[in-house]
């Protein structure tokens, strides 16, 4: 009970928060706000049940400065592969089992993948993450494991061996 | 032109290429899979550096914030919609193209 309050509570925060920023603090159309903060909290949910996920600030610190900085990499090279004459292309699709157990933290995971460039996650499933490369002769196995600690650190995750 | 338009000007210019690199990317690679990598990602950059190219010209402290949650909104919609792409694209059988010539280690 005491769970669902707090989830509540923060998530009020949260949505009436990115509401205030979306219209530069401006109280004329509190009442849309209202509706579409009680939406969104409705369906956050739905989605995702109140649980015990607990969040560590440096966790998330450590993940964006990795996240900048591979996605900053990746995407020099890819933006390269575009652009020059060969592009010289190698795609393939691995399969890796996650470590971090199943929920938030594996859709976390698979969202990462995809906004680093040169790899897309192409299915999510119970106990697979099937990960399309654009150059295989590049190890997608390390970054994987080292996002997933990442992720782990950020959620207070175990991960599985 | 004093130092803050100077930084803006570089920024937006490097989000510019990023975008046009996308773009390239999206027309010249050879399936769904590689496509989609192409426009999503390098087109996060390029939002990323015109976002932050904004920030310099932003006259206050709540319209910087929102360009900001603007990028954030765009990475993860981005991401979800790629991720929705590709598998249905596995699901309907598309079948990832392949480099020819493979180099043998």
């Amino acid at each position: 009970m005491i769970l669902i309050l707090r989830t509540t509570l923060w998530r009020s925060m949260f949505f009436t928060g990115v509401w205030w920023i979306l219209i530069q603090g401006k109280t004329d159309t509190w009442f849309v706000g209202l509706i579409s903060i009680s939406l969104a909290l409705v369906t956050s949910f739905i989605l995702l049940p109140p649980n015990q996920y607990r969040f560590s600030f440096s966790g998330f610190a450590h993940f964006l400065i990795y996240f900048f900085a591979s996605s900053l990499k990746g995407g020099i090279a890819v933006a390269w592969m575009a652009i020059r004459p060969n592009p010289d292309l190698h795609p393939n699709i691995y399969k890796i089992t996650p470590r971090l157990p199943e929920g938030l933290g594996r859709v976390i995971l698979a969202n990462t993948i995809n906004l680093l460039p040169g790899s897309l996650s192409v299915e999510l499933t119970s106990s697979n993450l099937y990960v399309h490369v654009l150059d295989e002769r590049q190890s997608i196995e390390t970054e994987v494991r080292s996002i997933e600690e990442k992720i782990a650190h950020m959620l207070r995750l175990e991960l599985k061996n | 032109m004093n130092i803050l338009e100077l930084c803006s000007i570089v920024f937006l210019v490097v989000g510019a290429i990023f975008f046009l690199a996308g773009t390239i990317g999206l027309l010249r690679f050879p399936d769904v899979y590689t496509r989609l990598q192409a426009l999503a990602k390098v087109d996060n950059l390029g939002l990323g550096f015109t976002s932050i190219g904004l920030l310099f010209q932003a006259p206050e402290l709540m319209i910087a914030m929102k360009i900001i949650l603007i990028w954030l909104l765009t990475l993860v919609a981005s991401s979800t919609i790629s991720f929705l792409i590709a598998r249905r694209a596995m699901k309907r059988g598309v079948i990832p193209w392949r480099a020819k010539e493979h180099i043998i280690e």
